[in-house]
């Protein structure tokens, strides 16, 4: 480990400002395009009333950052073994049989838990405690990741274990995410890169098992495949996703006043970003991205600075978390992948997964702001 | 630290790729295909619904509607869209008349509430302010004169499909012309609850008034199912003409429950009614004279054939001795009749049918009307057939054709179009066709028909078979007949007894063609089983306030005798139609009488030139349905009536 670089503490904080700003930017933007996608709907208090419920859990998750920020992520190492058996205690109650009053099924699958006030997917805290986790062990194993039984074979159980409750929901797509999430940390601590060639190969064949069982899953997936022999049930959704996105052209068609949001299921969840090409264009897909990228740039940039490799590894595993999951609900929306749930960071209406990840921008805040300071823990180690 | 800075770089990498891969794909599908994604979305969003226009309403000539398009309502209840669900119930079950305990149950139990109804505005009402209320307009087609004159204005299938009648006939002259609306819609077909817009108003039918006499309407089909019923009859048509106009006051056929109109559409052999026709050819071609006699040979003749067999001809009601064909007819003679008709050619005796207006549609605006039978003289058998044809035998006619014939005698010989339409306005009232006498062509000399009418006023007069339908002191022209009907093509003891004849004698405002089907219980006669219906008919006619009879005409020709027949009544005004005045026939089409010219056709769809062509008594020919671009034989080239002319259709 190279010394930290005698820096002034203030000096960096712009990073971590910018963060804050790029990450505000988001939420709000995605607040009110969760009111342009129901625009039309009238159910549920409509698009006001979903707005004024994700600007709660917006407001909820905001608190949790700035909280988290100021909390030393040092915190999350003796956090991370009770967070992770709490997280598989959660994942059990929609699995257990039962449960049924907590956890409804909806929609073919049961992924909430509904205790008393609190309504929220474990799945969401199963994917921050996942890198939480998986970065305090690297950070604890050291150089010990390179080998595999003491290092990678570890990871993989607890990963696994994660990745087959979240299956059990059934939720593939969170399984798979939560699995990458888990094996980007192991990389970036240095796993051996042909341990994750053996990996990669097994996990497709269990994936192709796995996809074949769910018929769900084959016509996404076949649909996926050839697009053009299928349009009537599965592919109509990555369809009318493209035509929303299509229609918006250069401009939008302009604020509210998209249409596609009728023909696609969750317009303001799971195809948010459909309803932002539509009303906003290509130039408000720009934004979308650039948005990220900046996130992205910033998450790795205090990754790289962090004063310590728990730092490190925390910081990609949730910069990775916010980019893939919202790399891969922009590449569904645009028929670049199989259709899944995954829900658009900061964007999407759902708050379990707006305060995980508003929390997991407190972290990563916190270790932004840490690298300034003397490495108290790098020493010690 | 640096294989980590490495690493942290290589997953930088990959993500900052893909972010680019997805501004790259969102510009190929914003910016490239774009445009073909908006024409697409454009049309799956949005339906093209069509608003059904009113349908014109049907009225009988004074005005009573026959047939209504009235807007009528369902309704449906989301239960879980509702508010003020026990509001909702109090209201709804006052004003759908249901239950409120069943009502109460049902939203608790079913996701949707239909009810079927139909309700008027006014029930529905005070359910437009309730959310979740869903009410569907729809039109409703209703009949209220109920099953009068049934078969004439026809029904409609419950989906709104005109199925028979006039409904249909008339087509799009009462359908009007259906709107279009814009409407979105989602994933499931279904229409979101935005106001569709608008495209094209519906325009509403166009109203008819039928020529259509509801009264006498009434009078008819009460008479035909009493007459049908006292002689155990198998069916019967009875059908009121008016002979200057040719307007269709009253047809009612009744028939073993088919629906269909028989008048129009069933051919019979018409037997003694169509005497007239052989006279009026004798006449016309001056083969006879009123003062000829000609023995009846005491009723029944054996007619000697080349082939050295006979025929059997009989008089059912004749004296024996000399008779004049005036006489012939007030008895219906078939012997004198039979012995006449040596003295026309088949060609003759065919060309007077055809004039009449036989074996070829009348054009009513009823498409299903037959044409009956007339065979070409060319598959005549020499001498029996002449003779057959002579006594009403041997071609068909319908109750309409007959009737039309009968009203060319009284229309001074001139052959009219019978018609069903008399008046058409425009939803906002504006008269857009008013029916004018549709001359098709002169059948015979003023001259003869008068001569006929005369032989008319014999045959119906104390010793004529027609005097039971004499009504008062107006008198009745009429002629009966009845004829034998062929079963497998034998001659059977079964009979149509039929009445064909014009009210008043003077100056005829009516003809009235009654015909009855199988009539059983030793009467079949027609002057015992049609001719009393005729009396019975008109004398109820003559004591409604709202038959419209022309009544000064009437008493101008009776004035004496009025008082005592005709109770003085505030006479029904409406415009007299003036006798049809024109040059007729049109300028001579060739100097043979057996061939006409062909009218000029170009341009007419098949349909009009088929119409202009049976008219003049051709047969036509055509493939397809089109514009007729030019005929064989050529427009203006004389053909035989008769013969085929075939259409060149584009």
């Amino acid at each position: 480990m190279s010394a930290p670089a005698a820096r002034h503490p203030g000096e960096l904080r712009w990073e971590t400002r910018l963060l804050t700003v790029v990450t505000v930017t988001m939420v709000v933007f995605g607040i009110a395009n969760t009111y342009g996608a129901l625009s039309l709907q009238t159910a549920g208090g409509g698009g006001a009333g979903f707005a004024l419920r994700q600007f709660v859990g917006a407001m909820l998750g905001l608190l949790g950052l700035s909280v988290v920020s100021r909390v030393d992520y040092h915190l999350w190492r003796r956090l991370a073994w009770p967070l992770f058996f709490a997280t598989i205690l959660l994942l059990l109650i929609p699995i257990l049989p039962g449960t049924e009053r907590i956890a409804p099924r909806i929609h073919g699958a049961r992924r909430w838990v509904d205790i008393g006030p609190l309504n929220f997917q474990p799945s969401e805290i199963a994917r921050l405690a996942i890198i939480v986790w998986c970065a305090a062990l690297a950070a604890k194993k050291g150089v010990q990741v390179r080998e595999f039984k003491k290092g990678v074979l570890p990871f993989l159980v607890g990963i696994g274990t994660v990745a087959l409750l979240i299956l059990g929901q059934p939720n593939l797509s969170m399984a798979i995410l939560v699995t990458l999430l888990g094996l980007i940390v192991l990389f970036s601590a240095g796993a051996k890169i042909g341990h994750f060639i053996l990996l990669g190969l097994g996990g497709l064949l269990l994936l192709f098992e796995k996809i074949q069982s769910a018929q769900y899953r084959v016509a996404r997936l076949t649909t996926f495949l050839n697009p053009g022999e299928a349009t009537a049930a599965a592919g109509m959704q990555i369809h009318q996703s493209l035509v929303g996105i299509g229609s918006g052209r250069v401009l939008g068609v302009g604020f509210g006043e998209g249409q596609q949001k009728l023909f696609l299921p969750f317009a303001y969840s799971d195809f948010i970003f459909s309803t932002i090409g539509e009303e906003w264009g290509f130039l408000g897909i720009v934004l979308v991205v650039v948005l990220f990228g900046l996130f992205l740039w910033l998450g790795m940039r205090i990754a790289r600075s962090a004063p310590d490799p728990l730092g490190q590894f925390l910081a990609v595993g949730i910069t990775a978390m916010i980019g893939i999951t919202a790399v891969m609900h922009m590449a569904v929306s645009l028929a670049l992948m199989p259709t899944t749930g995954l829900t658009l960071p900061f964007m999407s209406y759902g708050r379990s997964s707006l305060v995980i990840s508003l929390v997991a921008t407190g972290i990563l805040i916190n270790i932004g702001r840490m690298r300034g300071r003397p490495a108290r823990k790098a020493a010690a180690e | 630290m640096a294989r980590i800075h490495a690493r942290i770089g290589l997953i930088q990498v990959v993500l900052v790729a893909s972010l680019l891969g997805i501004v790259v794909r969102a510009a190929q599908v914003q910016l490239v295909m774009g445009g073909a994604y908006a024409d697409e979305a454009a049309k799956s969003r949005t339906e093209l619904r069509t608003l059904e226009a009113r349908r014109g309403t049907l009225y009988d000539r004074g005005g009573l509607s026959m047939a209504v398009t009235q807007e009528s309502y369902r309704v449906g209840i989301a239960p879980n869209e509702v508010e003020e669900r026990t509001a909702l119930i109090r209201v709804a079950a006052r004003q759908l008349d249901v239950s409120a305990s069943a009502l109460k149950r049902d939203f608790a139990r079913k996701p949707y509430l239909y009810f079927y109804g139909p309700f008027t505005a006014t029930d529905v009402e005070p359910l437009r302010a309730f959310k979740g209320v869903h009410i569907e307009g729809v039109f409703l087609r209703f009949y209220p004169s109920q099953r009068l004159a049934g078969r004439v204005i026809g029904r409609m299938t419950p989906d709104g499909e005109a199925a028979s009648g006039l409904e249909r006939a008339l087509g799009g002259l009462i359908t009007g012309t259906p709107g279009e609306e814009v409407v979105l819609k989602d994933r499931r077909g279904r229409r979101y609850e935005s106001p569709g817009r608008l495209r094209k108003d519906p325009i509403p039918g166009n109203d008819v008034v039928l020529t259509i006499d509801a009264e006498l309407q009434d009078i008819a089909e009460q008479a035909l199912a009493e007459t049908v019923a006292e002689f155990s009859a198998q069916g019967g048509d009875i059908l009121f003409l008016d002979p200057r106009t040719g307007e269709i006051l009253a047809v009612a056929s009744q028939k073993n429950g088919a629906p269909d109109l028989m008048a129009f559409t069933e051919p019979f052999e018409p037997g003694s009614t169509a005497k007239l026709f052989t006279a009026a050819a004798l006449l016309t071609h001056e083969r006879v004279d009123t003062s000829d006699r000609v023995d009846n040979e005491g009723g029944h003749w054996k007619m000697e054939l080349s082939n050295g067999r006979t025929r059997a001809i009989t008089d059912e009601h004749a004296k024996p001795g000399m008779l004049t064909m005036a006489q012939a007819i007030e008895v219906s003679s078939n012997v004198v009749m039979a012995k006449l008709s040596d003295r026309l050619t088949p060609v003759e005796q065919y060309q007077q049918l055809r004039d009449f207006g036989f074996g070829a549609p009348t054009g009513v605006e009823l498409p299903s009307e037959s044409r009956g039978i007339v065979y070409r003289p060319e598959r005549w058998q020499p001498e029996l057939d002449r003779v057959s044809v002579a006594m009403g035998y041997y071609f068909e006619v319908t109750v309409l054709q007959l009737a039309a014939a009968y009203a060319a005698i009284a229309n001074d010989g001139i052959l009219l179009t019978p018609t069903l339409v008399r008046e058409v306005r425009a939803p906002d009232g504006t008269l857009l066709y008013r029916h004018q006498p549709e001359p098709v062509r002169r059948a015979v000399s003023s001259e003869v028909a008068a001569q006929l009418r005369e032989f008319l006023r014999g045959a119906s007069s104390v010793g004529g078979t027609g005097s039971r339908a004499q009504v008062g002191s107006y008198g009745v022209l009429g002629k009966t007949g009845t004829a034998r009907r062929i079963r497998n093509g034998k001659y059977v003891n079964e009979y149509i007894a039929s009445f064909a004849s014009m009210f008043p004698a003077d100056d005829p405002q009516l003809v009235v063609v009654v015909k009855i089907d199988g009539p059983t219980g030793g009467q079949f006669f027609g002057g015992e089983v049609a001719a009393p219906v005729v009396r019975m008919m008109l004398e109820q006619a003559l004591a409604s306030k709202r038959v419209s009879f022309d009544r000064a005409r009437m008493l101008g020709g009776q004035a004496a005798s009025a008082t005592n027949a005709a109770p003085s009544r505030p006479q029904i005004t409406r415009p007299a139609p003036s006798r049809v005045v024109m040059p007729w026939p049109l300028p001579a089409d060739s100097a043979d009488p057996g061939t006409v010219a062909v009218p000029p056709l170009v341009g007419l769809s098949v349909r009009a030139a088929a119409v202009a062509l049976h008219r003049r008594g051709f047969e036509v020919s055509a493939t397809g349905a089109g514009t007729v671009r030019g005929s064989n034989p050529a427009a203006g080239t004389a053909a035989r009536m008769g013969s085929t002319v075939r259409l060149q259709v584009e």
